[in-house]
């Protein structure tokens, strides 16, 4: 027979903890390893297009760098700068929301919001510029080999569409981003128990840009940098 | 002492109108925007069955056409779109989503003793992907369908289909995330939400399956989540990733796609095994054999079903080496599949078999399975399949996995543990002659196709003027089909009927072991009065006990299971030898 | 004025980490540009390597230092590896294009032996009449 334990709610006070959880470190590892497996299927989400990319590039090598030229490179560095930073900001509100500090914790929010829209403003200057020249792969493609820098232009439409397709995804991974942390910053400024009371919903927003960090980390090099073929 | 079984006269009287889920508050809101895992199952219950009835009514078109050589009832599209919605439904929103989403998700936390899953309000919105997603996908449907069968291979679907396609593609996109919340969930709720005492070894194998599930969901469903979206932005923004004519590979698609179909398969039977691990434990009355080894072939399957999906791909001009690789290690994933068929024969052997109507959906997914299974083998073999793939083999082999494994499993899963989750008994000879026209309807529905698939009859056709002698073996397969849907009706009708007026269950109404059986029929909506504390492996049945037991029923009055009486039990309660009870 | 949190099981990170890890990490973006513009001795497959390299450690420092797994449970750096597990389990695709250059078969040749009669495409042969059989190309 299973014997029955007494059913605590650990420290009982704890206006914080859900009926479901027996303590607060309970939760908030479940919390934890919770955003990661929703991490660990983002990896997989991202990481078939990288899989796609590197087919591809490893087929047409001398067009994907000659189409790749067109690419803004220092418009991409300076959106990597930008994410780099915003991560450092970000971690920093994490790090003051564990240390109970309301202030701190949105004024760092606040740089990351401006980071993510500093981010998303030089985006769309990228991606105005490409559209002007009609890079959008389709039946409007460009047909200027300038434009293409003498690549084939059929293997420039598909680095083309793996480049909107990847960058675009990211750019709507940062859309979503920029939303959830404006919720959290309401939630910080109206002083919501949720947020005050537990520094884990800040974490866990804060793993999600980490991760959309990492994922430009990967993107940067791999689109804009890529080597010369010989 | 152990967690056992509560036997029926152990049991506390209760009032029959206590406080349980489904009273606790009567409410649309409150079933609407529920946190409880109990009645998120019951609202994936409804729906999962309303789109399998939608499924099994294309279905029904399919074997209605093809009864005759030429194409009488269907044009070619038109079919091609009814296979299409068949596939689609069936697969997406009912095989992928049945067992884990109605029994996962109400049994998982019982069977560790928690009070829900760790995500409640996850939980919630995975049935509402679930809906919207398969509302979705019927609009695509309804709007003239999609004719590009449920794999969607490229340049086809990306180029040559109609609009709707993208409509579908949507909404299989959508239901990809319910499946993916729900793993979240049950995979951060095993490691996280275990009742003291619940080591990883003393879990039911349900519980196994179940995070061997979510893992699968975890890893395999976002590359068909992006890749279909691809297929999607190829069809409406003419986006080049899989057109040939821009220097895209077609065949990359099928990787992609298969990446994650082949996974899918084992997420539609991981849970079945876990269903048939519970029944066929229980209604052996005898601890599974090999319980080590069932785990750990559970996550061998989930793993090596990583590594095989070019098996669907042999005739697609991948690389010969390639597929000698996945063929090989298609056939070593058939050992740990295998490896459980073996344990529970084991486990029946010298068990005390009780037939009642789970039991018979058990010993038939049995044998069934293992046909498919076997069938399976010939067709990971490269050199056998190249001549059966694009067959009826092939129709043939899945539908007996997928039917006769999950769906058979599904119906065993909802008789057994109907009583626990509705506290209602239903007819069980009802039921068992359900499930004996189930059996014979599926058989001689799908034996046939193995036959004229094997004789070459190609899958996907509606006409088969050029083989006039296969329409027997069609005719022969639409007959059972008709046996299989009408049969499949009739829990309908007896199921509602034990709601309305059934006699109510007990905790225990199986005399099973679990801690789902330890908490009332229907539970309290914290599923415990107070938090289980467990000290040994679930599945200990006392085979001396077992033994004494099983030789005072005999003595008694044979009863019929429904007319369980505790109060009479009690009064007749036999003298048997005082079992530690603590 | 702190609003002190209820749990102080967890450990909080002193800040320099942070910043030590910012610093090493825009380094380490500038090493990005620069070796993209080395040519390095073994080709550009070893430039592939560096830049790939590159951004590998920099993900590192990211997932350890700025998401905390360094000071996470077991539980959650055995789920960040299965994720990179599960990712590089995707590139087994590629060994198909890599090893269709060993095939014995050169695919269909021009002009090649078929067993079968040449069908002009959009024709149909020998179907009965009373068959619903309607030909590609000919509407919707």
């Amino acid at each position: 027979m299973a014997t029955l334990a007494h059913d605590g709610h650990g420290d009982g006070h704890n206006e914080a903890l859900h009926h479901q959880f027996e303590n607060i470190d309970q939760q908030n590892e479940s919390y934890v390893v919770g955003m990661w497996t929703f991490l660990v299927t983002e990896i997989m989400f991202f990481g078939t297009l990288f899989v796609i990319y590197t087919l591809y590039r490893s087929m047409y090598p001398m067009d994907f760098y000659l189409a790749h030229e067109h690419l803004n490179i220092q418009l991409g560095a300076i959106n990597t700068c930008i994410l780099l930073f915003s991560s450092w900001l970000m971690v920093m509100s994490v790090h003051w929301a564990q240390r109970g500090n309301r202030e701190k914790v949105l004024l760092y929010l606040g740089g990351v919001l401006a980071c993510a829209f500093g981010f998303l403003v030089i985006k769309y200057v990228e991606y105005g510029s490409k559209i002007k020249d009609k890079m959008v792969p389709g039946p409007n493609f460009t047909t200027d080999p300038e434009k293409v820098h003498g690549a084939n232009f059929n293997y420039a439409q598909l680095f083309y569409g793996l480049y909107f397709s990847m960058t675009g995804l990211h750019a709507i991974h940062v859309i979503v981003g920029i939303l959830i942390i404006a919720a959290l910053v309401r939630l910080w400024w109206i002083r919501a128990k949720s947020v005050v009371l537990d520094y884990i919903p800040t974490e866990l927003v804060g793993l999600y840009w980490h991760f959309v960090d990492l994922v430009w980390i990967f993107l940067f090099p791999l689109m804009y940098l890529i080597p010369k073929p010989h | 002492m152990s967690v056992t079984a509560v036997r029926p006269a152990d049991l506390p009287e209760k009032p029959p109108e206590t406080v349980n889920y489904l009273n606790v508050d009567h409410t649309i809101k409150s079933w609407l925007l529920t946190g409880d895992h109990k009645r998120i199952a019951i609202l994936y219950l409804i729906s999962v069955s309303f789109f399998f009835f939608l499924g099994s009514i294309a279905a029904g078109l399919i074997r209605y056409e093809l009864t005759a050589p030429a194409g009488w009832v269907l044009e070619s599209d038109t079919y091609n779109k009814v296979f299409s919605a068949h596939g689609v439904i069936m697969v997406f929103l009912f095989l992928v989503v049945a067992i884990p989403a109605v029994f996962g998700n109400w049994l998982l936390p019982v069977m560790i003793g928690a009070r829900d899953l760790a995500f409640p309000r996850l939980n919630l919105l995975s049935w509402y992907l679930y809906v919207i997603g398969g509302t979705l996908i019927m609009i695509g449907i309804i709007n003239g369908g999609t004719d590009s069968g449920w794999t969607f291979y490229t340049p086809y679907s990306s180029m040559y289909s109609n609009n709707n396609t993208a409509t579908v593609l949507l909404g299989i996109f959508i239901a990809g995330f319910s499946s993916i919340t729900t793993g979240i969930n049950f995979v951060v709720t095993t490691h996280k939400m275990r009742a003291p005492g619940m080591t990883w070894f003393r879990l039911p194998l349900f519980v196994w399956s179940m995070y061997a599930t979510g893992v699968v969901i975890l890893l395999g469903t976002p590359v068909v989540a992006i890749t279909l979206f691809l297929v999607v932005l190829e069809r409406t923004l003419q986006f080049p990733i899989f057109n040939p004519e821009l220097g895209g590979d077609p065949v990359l698609f099928q990787h992609l796609f298969w990446f994650y179909s082949h996974p899918a398969v084992y997420i539609m039977i991981l849970p079945a095994f876990a269903v048939q691990s519970e029944l066929i434990a229980n209604f052996a009355r005898k601890r599974i054999f090999g319980y080590h080894f069932v785990a750990f072939s559970t996550l061998a399957i989930a793993g090596l079903g990583f590594l095989v999906w070019g098996h669907h791909m042999f005739i697609s001009s991948q690389s010969m080496y390639q597929g000698v690789v996945f063929s090989l290690i298609t056939f070593l994933v058939a050992v740990p599949s295998a490896v459980k068929i073996f344990n529970w024969t084991a486990t029946l052997y010298k068990g005390n078999i009780s037939l009642h109507s789970p039991m018979y959906y058990a010993l038939g997914f049995m044998g069934l399975f293992t046909v498919g299974g076997l069938t399976g083998l010939f067709l990971g073999s490269m050199g056998t399949d190249v001549h059966l793939t694009g067959t009826y083999f092939i129709v043939a082999h899945f539908h007996y996995v997928m039917v006769g494994g999950t769906l058979t499993a599904f119906l065993g899963a909802l008789h057994y543990w109907w009583p626990k989750m509705t506290g209602r008994l239903y007819n069980d000879t009802l039921a068992k002659a359900t499930a004996i026209l189930v059996f014979l309807g599926f058989n001689l529905t799908f034996f046939p196709q193995f036959i004229i698939g094997f004789m070459g009859m190609p899958r996907r056709y509606h006409y088969y003027y050029f083989a006039p002698e296969y329409q027997a073996y069609h005719i022969m397969s639409t007959l059972g089909a008709t046996v299989l849907g009408l049969s499949l009706i009739l829990p309908a009708f007896y199921l509602t009927k034990s709601l309305i007026n059934g006699p109510r269950a007990s905790a225990n109404p199986w005399g099973a072991h679990g801690l789902e059986w330890n908490t009332t029929s229907p539970p309290p909506p914290h599923n415990f009065e107070e938090t289980p504390i467990v000290t040994d492996e679930v599945y200990d049945f006392d085979p001396v006990l077992e033994y004494e037991q099983d030789q005072e029923k005999k003595r008694r009055e044979p009863r019929h299971y429904d007319d369980f009486d505790p109060q009479a039990l009690a009064e007749n309660e036999p003298k048997l030898p005082d079992k530690e009870k603590n | 004025m702190a609003n002190t949190p209820l749990s102080h099981s967890h450990h909080v990170v002193p800040a320099r980490y942070y910043h030590i890890n910012l610093l090493v990490l825009a380094l380490l973006m500038g090493l990005t540009i620069a070796a993209a513009y080395w040519s390095a001795p073994g080709g550009v497959v070893v430039n592939n390597i560096i830049a790939v390299g590159i951004a590998s450690i920099k993900a590192y420092l990211v997932i350890l230092i700025f998401m905390g797994v360094k000071w996470a449970s077991p539980l959650t750096k055995v789920w960040v590896l299965a994720g990179f597990f599960g990712f590089s389990l995707m590139f087994i695709v590629l060994c198909d294009y890599m090893t269709r250059q060993f095939e014995p078969a050169n695919g269909w040749v021009k002009n090649g032996q078929s067993a079968y009669p040449p069908v002009r495409p959009g024709s149909v042969q020998n179907v009965p009449d009373n068959v619903n059989f309607r030909p590609r190309g000919s509407g919707n």
